[in-house]
């Protein structure tokens, strides 16, 4: 997998993690009730954690992920039998060489997200 | 709802031999067969959650957890290790049960909190630590869960 898009992939899930932390009507209440979770600590320990590994990031990839973020939300996708998960639009299949092994970075060609082809 | 549809045998391993929380959670993450890059990834987010707090709810079981897109649907692993590993659980025992619930950031379907939740609740039913002990296959461990009553 690519070192860029490794880094993308753990900055998605840190923030799908936060986003649901935030959530007192779900995950948040619940990390708290049943994990004795202290949720103000653990939204600090996540943000800067964010930052950190954005810090990792080329400046071109940093520059688009927090464009995307900001205009649409997500910015990582999954790739799942040739569909962007972000735009649910078919990637085109001369686009789809190589995307599988995620060695390299993609980006969907109608919404800009990064791809990433999920195997699990 | 029920437990029992989210496992399979397969992901079940009676007989856990890590000696470690780090090495449990690999062991665990093992159970959901993903590819080399997809574990490594699955293993930091774990750890970090367990960073912000253990996921041990003391009496013996843990519940390790979090979002990834590494996975594509819900996973769900149960392993358990007879002698306890310490994990930093709530009550400062061993931890001896494990239940790895792993989905992706955004579900069709809206399972992850509800199993997290029925799991939670499992676990705190007074007989649930004495009967997981008692499972010498993990046919057994499926059938205690389709005793769980649907909610």
């Amino acid at each position: 997998m690519h070192a860029q898009l490794e880094i993308l992939l753990q900055i998605q899930d840190l923030k799908a993690q936060r986003r649901e932390l935030a959530d007192a009507d779900s995950g948040g209440t619940m990390e708290h009730e049943e994990f004795n979770v202290d949720i103000e600590n653990a939204l600090q320990q996540l943000d800067e954690k964010i930052e950190e590994m954005k810090g990792g990031l080329e400046p071109r990839i940093r520059t688009r992920l927090d464009r995307i973020a900001r205009a649409a939300g997500r910015p990582v996708v999954p790739l799942i039998n040739g569909t962007c998960y972000g735009c649910f639009t078919t990637v085109a299949t001369a686009s789809l060489l190589g995307m599988s092994s995620n060695e390299q970075v993609h980006v969907c060609e109608n919404c800009g997200r990064f791809l990433y082809s999920v195997a699990g | 709802m029920e437990l029992r549809e989210f496992f399979d045998s397969g992901a079940v391993d009676l007989h856990l031999k890590a000696e470690s929380k780090d090495e449990i959670l690999k062991e665990l993450i093992a159970l959901l067969r993903l590819d080399d890059k997809s574990e490594g990834i699955l293993f930091k987010m774990l750890k970090r959650r367990e960073n912000l707090g253990s996921t041990g709810i003391g009496r013996g079981i843990a519940i390790p957890h979090c979002r990834s897109l590494v996975v594509n649907r819900l996973r769900v692993a149960f392993g358990r290790k007879p002698e306890g590993v310490e994990f930093g659980a709530i009550d400062s025992q061993p931890v001896h049960n494990f239940f790895l619930i792993v989905a992706p950031p955004l579900e069709v379907s809206n399972q992850y909190l509800p199993v997290l939740g029925k799991l939670a609740q499992f676990a705190k039913e007074p007989e649930t630590t004495q009967r997981l002990a008692r499972l010498e296959a993990p046919e057994e461990f499926l059938r205690l869960l389709e005793e769980q009553p649907a909610r």
